[in-house]
């Protein structure tokens, strides 16, 4: 099984249809191991992600998208999404199946999907209203037909509720399925207590009515009748077929056993009838007898357990040669056997050991040796062959064109799961049919996710896998009361907080999902596969996009250091801090390289907590209005400000504006300045040494006077480039402090514009971000009530620290000991549009390019 | 009756060689005329006495157990380097970083030490009757340093473990040590040390222990399952999810943020490169394996014995430390079975990991960190690591609760502490310090394996002319996506270049220097797969090295959550509960299976394009797809390639 989850194909999903509500467009996507192993596709991580958000309707959407049983499924579903979990090699795969139990459970039995009303004039006729037909029922319906369902005994479910005893899955769990299913699709029309053909009665439908009346049939009649194992004295009337033991057990009847009752074979079937029988009146022990061992049984883990628990003993590697009437009681003669050469389906053939014959005592011998489907109507019309209903798997058709046939009649005894893959499937091939289309393109499961984020949950690597509270045989074991309950809101977070997530991006651009699936996939294709190897190899040839396409804008982001190595002295010792201290106008000296700007239009008490900060960690800010008394405040001046003689210095906004007043006001204590954009560079500059200004603040965002404007600009790496070249080309490089606004998220942005040339890098979102700021849809900044004054404080404190803290770091990397020792070349640039922009070289390259070139 | 080893007529080698033979048959050995030379009795591991008659240069004694070394004048630096058991009496001076990494060793020094005396020393005793010079006992480990004159500036920096004990005068204590008073009980086993080499001494002690500050961080870092780094140059989305992550986790924490995995974004990288032949020519032919050679030999261009490997692919370096053993293990078996070579990374080697690998590289780092002579000798390649692409200019970390019994075992250190490594070599300074660094390795081993130079890309142009100069074997050149256990996020993504762009900058300084060919480059950081190898290799790297994609093979998720030690899968870790998560012989099988992938993806390239050598691959055989890809190698701009790489249908 889980072999198969590593299939170099399923890398490639096909995309959504129209109007789905999935993404299952996103370029990442791969659908995940617990997905792949699933017949019906269900997209299990992002209904556990949501479970782990508690968005527990999203999640029944989830289930509900690919699962009309999904109560019934919750409780009893084979679940081979498990052993293909990625954790189950770690420390136990996560418990899906109990997961969407819980799902269901919260939503309450009452939940209901949207209706769908009939919209098509076709209809169909559906023989058997187990998994497989309701499914099939149910998607005909979403397409709007009208679909009739014709069912031999008194109520839905088929083997689910025939063959699962209550106390695994309660009556009432398939009938909330059933009832939400009617409730979606009033288009499906039900007919109990109609089986196919007269032999039974008046009360059956026939094949030649059911063509008459639909324009197609579906035929999922079930595998109803237990297997004999064909040994000598099986035809005593102690001796009887599982499925048909479950059947009565099931219809209500408590028969009385005797003391120790034998149930042959390894499968669900017989671990349901071993865990019932125990349960009835009379039976004090149960054993059961398998012909392989404990390795090869196919009883579901879960099951099996809980056989063990309830202390039935199972006998491994015999088999039965001959039930022997004893007066009362029976003697089951059973021989050893021992794993002979695997045979046709691969599992190892049970060879008897001569001479190891022996006896069990026993009063009830259940044979659940495996069923067929038997009716004698449809032998009739030439449409069963051997024990099942002839079909072709490629087009789910039978012999007769308008009948087709789907479920454990037509493919042999299975698992719900795989009925509903079936129900989906002949579903398809009956639309297409319906819709007149001949050799329609072939049935996949499809996979979609929901991009659901993922849990963050700090000890999801530590919790183990949560169980379900077991209850065992209870306290009233003949009224078949739930073996399990549910998890508890915490229990359920906790279980779906340790899902990988292996649908979800986590890993960087080299180690994608998608790659690392295929990284997967090469590490379990076995060398001697070539042709695996060789799709491997198309597959992973196939170029990535360009990640730097035309257009793109150049950013910091593009902007790397280069470490010192060999040929630049390393700094010693490991973790000694740089030197940071800025001085700004020879007047203004800052704990740091970083000076705060842009927080004029926040409210005032968020202005007085970040002023806190600010003030802890040293440093100044740059605005229209003071922060505060205790922080130095640089006034930028807009058109029509006054200078404020308790500013440390003025910045003149308007490049043009009369610089007279300013100067006046600053006199010799205070520094003045102005803002350059790219507008005009070159004649501010001259302006502004003219004049004999201290200080230039290059306004990236091109708005430093109106508010949020880091949200409207990203940054601008050629006013950088622009206002050191110039004033190179001038000589007076020395002559202007620089200051650089616009975009700077982190230490080692700041680096880097201290790297082209300033003296300080000036932050504005950050650190509204710090103080918990959130940038709204209006292009503004939301300040909320869940940070608390100290909350914005200290946010301010740490991220200036962390800014400081990380600018030391990227100089020291480089070999230098001061963070203003940073130079343009101990940069380079990863694209070319930034190379430009910066006018640093491409990394691997060592020409600085033009800009216009 | 003393051997005699007279360097007026052999070479330090052959006077080495000698020294070892006699030692071997547990002769004691006089050292005549040794003129100040370098590595003098390096490697030695018998227990015998070795008199040198004169001054010896640097590393005297170095790398060695057992022999006890008497010196009659002066040493250079580096007296007794990692020696385990045995001793040095120097009667004159000792030079800088007297008793580096030493491991249990008795260094005795009558006159004065150096500078940074004791660097990253482990077990033992350094003294020093005289004066010592600055920052003595710096990043030291364990064992004591008695310095009976006066104490140079900042001693004790950035003590870790272990005692300095100074009878004269301290100045200036190093940040990361405290002055206490001596306990009574400490005095008596310095005595009973200084009764036994006869040195007198009627004075006080004072003691430095680790004052443990600076070490520990006031507020953890919150623990978030990593969001990808959504957006790169151009995206509208300049504030993005992550942005905003970030700057949330550094508000409370005050720092920067740690993961481990390398750049996590988007850079030029060899997938912007195609292959000039159409791959449908490519047929699922068994016997493409037999038709196209992939055998490579490393390292062994200057006479040591090369690594030889099934195909240019190596195990990058990895740490037994950031990796469970489990995990060091399953590689080694991994690598043994395609028959390429393992590398021990940082932090020794253990016997279970020489034994499953075929070939294995030591590889030394600043910390020396697990580093002894006896695993020097059975490495098959020593490597000296000067930095890495995931982090490099740095020194690393590894928090105490890691430093299990284990790791601390076969590092060499004491169990739990706060464990730092200096960002650069105590003994490498520069290139020339470098070259003589190698050839004490090289005394030490007989010049029987080959030593390599690992390398963070940075200024490679610069450096890769250096470690030519250097005279090293080959390069492990590895660029700014190689990954690591634990780094600062910015560093991981900003500083360094991409394995692309090192690749070609490192041909072009070979070039540049006439000596194109001569220098063999093993080329790692980001190599996922065959194709990404076949494209180095064409491209001029001699073979590949894969970490990140070897271990994904293992079983790892790439949360990227390495740092925190409780790796989910057990790859990552130390806990004995998670690493029983990890299966070594079914990841061994996986990640066997993995790089037996990649053979066959090289070898059908190589046949693709009608080479029966891989490395006859060549720069005709590949365009660039991007701008950036172009103008970093060189190669044309054919972006209609882009549609030309589907293999055809069955």
């Amino acid at each position: 099984m889980t072999s198969d989850v590593y299939n170099i194909d399923r890398i490639a999903p096909a995309a959504a249809p129209e109007g789905s509500r999935d993404d299952t467009a996103l370029s990442h996507y791969v659908p995940a191991p617990c997905q792949v192993a699933c017949p019906i596709g269900t997209d299990a991580p992002s209904y556990i992600g949501y479970i782990w958000e508690n968005k527990i309707e999203e999640a029944f959407e989830a289930i509900t998208a690919t699962n009309p049983f999904s109560s019934i499924c919750g409780r009893v579903c084979d679940a081979p999404c498990e052993p293909a979990c990625r954790r189950a090699d770690s420390d136990g795969p996560i418990a899906i199946r109990n997961l969407k139990r819980y799902v269901m459970e919260q939503l309450g039995k009452d939940h209901r999907l949207p209706v769908v009303e009939v919209s098509q004039k076709k209809t169909v006729g559906i023989v058997g209203g187990g998994p497989a037909g309701m499914t099939a029922a149910q998607d005909l319906a979403e397409a709007g037909y009208e679909v009739h369902v014709y069912e031999m005994t008194d109520r839905l479910g088929g083997m689910m509720i025939w063959g699962i005893p209550a106390f695994r899955l309660p009556v009432g769990t398939i009938a909330e399925d059933m009832d939400r299913m009617l409730a979606h699709c009033p288009g499906i029309k039900v007919h109990l207590n109609t089986p196919l053909g007269k032999e039974m009665g008046d009360g059956g439908v026939t094949l030649e009515e059911l063509k008459e009346k639909h324009d197609a049939v579906l035929l999922s009649i079930g595998a109803w009748w237990g297997k004999s194992m064909k040994v000598e004295g099986d035809d005593d009337d102690r001796v009887v077929d599982g499925v048909g033991f479950l059947r009565k057990v099931n219809n209500g009847e408590r028969p009385q056993m005797p003391s120790v009752v034998t149930v042959i074979g390894g499968g669900d079937v017989a671990m349901d009838a071993c865990r019932a029988a125990a349960r009835l009146p009379g039976c004090e022990k149960v054993k059961v007898i398998y012909r392989r061992g404990p390795e090869e049984i196919p009883a579901r883990l879960d099951e099996l357990e809980g056989a063990i628990k309830e202390d039935i003993e199972i006998i491994y590697n015999e088999q039965p040669v001959a039930v022997v009437p004893d007066g009362d009681a029976l003697k089951l003669r059973c021989i050893k056997t021992e794993m002979g050469e695997p045979d046709e389906d691969g599992r190892r053939r049970p060879v008897n050991v001569e001479g190891s014959e022996h006896d069990i005592d026993c009063g009830l011998v259940i044979m659940a040796v495996g069923q067929q489907t038997e009716s004698e109507h449809l032998d009739g019309h030439g449409l069963i062959n051997r024990d099942r209903v002839q079909t072709e798997w490629d087009g789910m058709r039978t012999p007769d064109e308008q009948v087709f046939a789907a479920g454990d009649g037509a493919f042999g005894g299975s698992t719900i799961v795989m009925a509903m893959q079936h129900g989906h499937r002949s579903a398809y091939y009956i639309k297409a049919f319906l819709e007149g289309r001949e050799n329609p393109v072939p049935y996949r499961v499809p996979f979609r996710t929901r991009d659901v984020p993922v849990a963050q949950d700090a000890d999801w690597e530590i919790f183990a896998r949560e169980e379900q509270e077991f209850h065992g045989l209870g306290s009233d074991p003949v009224s078949f009361p739930e073996i399990e309950s549910t998890y508890t809101p915490r229990s359920a977070k906790c279980e779906a907080a340790r899902c990988y997530r292996c649908d979800v991006e986590t890993g960087s651009q080299d180690y994608s999902v998608k790659n690392r699936e295929d990284l997967f996939v090469m590490a379990r294709t076995a060398p001697q596969d070539t042709r695996t190897q060789r799709a491997i190899l198309n597959k992973r040839s196939q170029p990535r996009e360009n990640p730097f396409p035309e257009g793109g804008l150049p950013t910091f982001d593009d902007l790397v250091f280069l470490p010192a190595n060999l040929s630049r002295l390393v700094i010693d010792p490991y973790r000694d801090d740089c030197n940071v201290i800025t001085k700004i106008a020879d007047r203004l000296k800052l704990a740091s390289p970083s000076i705060v700007a842009g927080l004029d239009d926040a409210a005032d008490e968020v202005r007085a907590d970040i002023a806190k900060g600010v003030a802890t960690h040293g440093t100044a800010y740059i605005g229209r209005r003071a922060l505060s008394a205790d922080v130095p405040w640089v006034q930028l001046l807009a058109s029509g400000d006054a200078p404020d003689s308790n500013a440390v210095g003025y910045i003149i906004a308007d490049a043009s504006a009369d610089l007279t007043a300013m100067k006046a006001a600053a006199g010799d204590d205070k520094f003045t300045g102005m803002v350059f954009t790219s507008n005009n560079l070159e004649a501010s500059i001259v302006k502004a040494l003219e004049a004999e200004l201290d200080v230039a603040l290059l306004d990236g965002t091109r708005g430093i006077t109106s508010a949020w404007s880091e949200l409207v600009v990203d940054c601008d790496l050629e006013l950088l480039r622009d206002t050191i070249a110039i004033m190179r080309g001038m000589n007076r490089e020395e002559d202007l402090d620089i200051l650089y606004f616009g975009g700077l998220r982190s230490g080692t942005d700041v680096a880097k514009a201290l790297a082209l040339g300033c003296n300080a890098g000036v932050l504005g979102m950050s650190i509204a971000m710090a103080a918990g700021g959130t940038p709204e849809e209006d292009g503004t900044v939301g300040f909320y009530s869940d940070y608390t004054s100290e909350d914005r404080t200290n946010g301010v404190v740490q991220i200036l620290q962390a800014t400081s803290g990380e600018a030391s770091i990227m100089a020291r990397c480089t070999g230098k000991t001061n963070v203003h020792n940073l130079e343009p070349e101990d940069m380079r640039s990863v694209t070319i549009t930034s190379a430009r922009a910066a006018g640093i070289p491409l990394a691997g390259t060592n020409r600085i390019m033009e800009a216009a070139e | 009756m003393a051997q005699v080893v007279d360097l007026s007529a052999l070479s330090v080698t052959e006077g080495n060689k000698l020294i070892r033979q006699y030692a071997e048959a547990g002769e004691n050995i006089d050292v005549l005329n040794p003129d100040a030379r370098h590595h003098i009795g390096v490697g030695v591991t018998n227990e015998v006495t070795i008199r040198v008659h004169g001054s010896a240069g640097y590393f005297c004694a170095g790398l060695t157990d057992g022999p006890n070394f008497v010196v009659d004048n002066n040493v250079g630096w580096g007296v007794a380097d990692n020696m385990l058991k045995g001793s040095v009496v120097v009667n004159g001076n000792a030079g800088a970083i007297a008793g580096v990494a030493i491991r249990g060793a008795e260094v005795v020094v009558h006159g004065n030490i150096g500078s940074r005396a004791g660097q990253v020393m482990k077990e033992g005793t350094l003294l020093c009757r005289g004066n010592a010079n600055f920052m003595a006992g710096y990043m030291m480990y364990g064992g004591r340093i008695i310095i009976l004159g006066d104490a140079g500036d900042r001693v004790g920096e950035g003590l870790t473990g272990g005692s300095i004990y100074v009878a004269g005068k301290i100045n200036d204590v190093g940040k990361g040590a405290e002055k206490i008073d001596l306990p009574s009980d400490e005095l008596d086993s310095i005595k009973e040390f200084l009764d036994r080499y006869e040195i007198p001494f009627n004075g006080t002690l004072q003691k430095l222990q680790p004052s443990g500050a600076g070490l520990r961080y006031g507020t953890l870092e919150p623990r978030v399952r990593n969001v990808p780094f959504y957006t790169f140059s151009g995206a509208s989305d300049y504030w993005n999810t992550k942005v905003q992550e970030d700057i949330h986790v550094k508000a409370q924490i005050g720092r920067y943020r740690l993961r481990g995995y390398g750049a996590a974004r988007a850079l030029p990288h060899l997938g912007d490169i195609a292959f000039r032949k159409d791959l449908s020519d490519t047929s699922d032919d068994a016997n493409v394996l037999d038709k196209v050679n992939l055998k490579t030999e490393i390292g062994g261009d200057n006479g040591a014995e090369a690594i030889k490997l099934s195909m240019p692919v190596m195990i990058a370096p990895m740490s037994y430390g950031a990796l469970s053993k489990s995990t060091k293990v399953a590689l080694a078996i991994a690598s043994g079975l395609s028959g390429i070579s393992e590398n021990t990374g940082e932090g020794g080697m253990s016997d279970e990991q020489r034994e499953a690998a075929d070939q294995l590289i030591y590889q030394c780092l600043s910390g020396r960190l697990g580093w002894n002579i006896h695993d020097m000798q059975r490495a098959n390649a020593l490597e000296i690591y000067i930095s890495q692409g995931a982090k490099p200019g740095l020194g690393g970390q590894l928090m105490a609760k890691k430093v299990t019994k284990a790791i601390a075992e076969i590092r060499g250190i004491p169990e739990g502490i706060d464990l730092r490594s200096p960002s650069r070599h105590p003994d490498v300074l520069g290139a020339d310090d470098l070259v003589i660094k190698v050839e004490e390795f090289r005394e030490a081993t007989g010049y029987k394996v080959p030593v390599a130079v690992k390398l963070g890309a940075g200024r490679v142009r610069d450096d890769i002319k250096i470690a030519m100069k250097d005279g090293f074997d080959f390069v492990e050149l590895d660029g700014l996506q190689g990954s690591t256990g634990a780094a600062s996020t910015e560093v991981l993504e900003f500083v360094g270049i991409p394995t692309l762009s090192a690749i070609q900058e490192a041909l072009d300084a070979l070039e540049e220097i006439d000596s194109a060919g001569k220098l063999q480059i093993v080329l790692m950081g980001g190599i996922k797969d065959g194709i990404d190898a076949a494209k180095a290799i064409a491209l001029g790297a001699d073979a590949v090295a894969v970490g990140t994609g070897a271990i994904i093979a293992g079983g790892c998720i790439a949360c990227m959550q390495c740092h925190v030690g409780t790796c989910v899968v057990g790859i990552a870790t130390q806990d004995p509960v998670h690493e029983a998560r990890y299966d070594t012989q079914v990841e061994a099988q996986n990640i066997h299976r993995y790089l037996e992938s990649m053979r066959w993806q090289m070898a059908a390239i190589a046949h693709a394009h009608g080479h029966d050598d891989i490395h006859k691959m060549g720069r005709d055989d590949l365009v660039a797809l991007t701008p950036e890809a172009a103008e970093i190698t060189g190669l044309p701009y054919e972006p209609g390639y882009r549609n030309q790489q589907t293999v055809a249908a069955e």
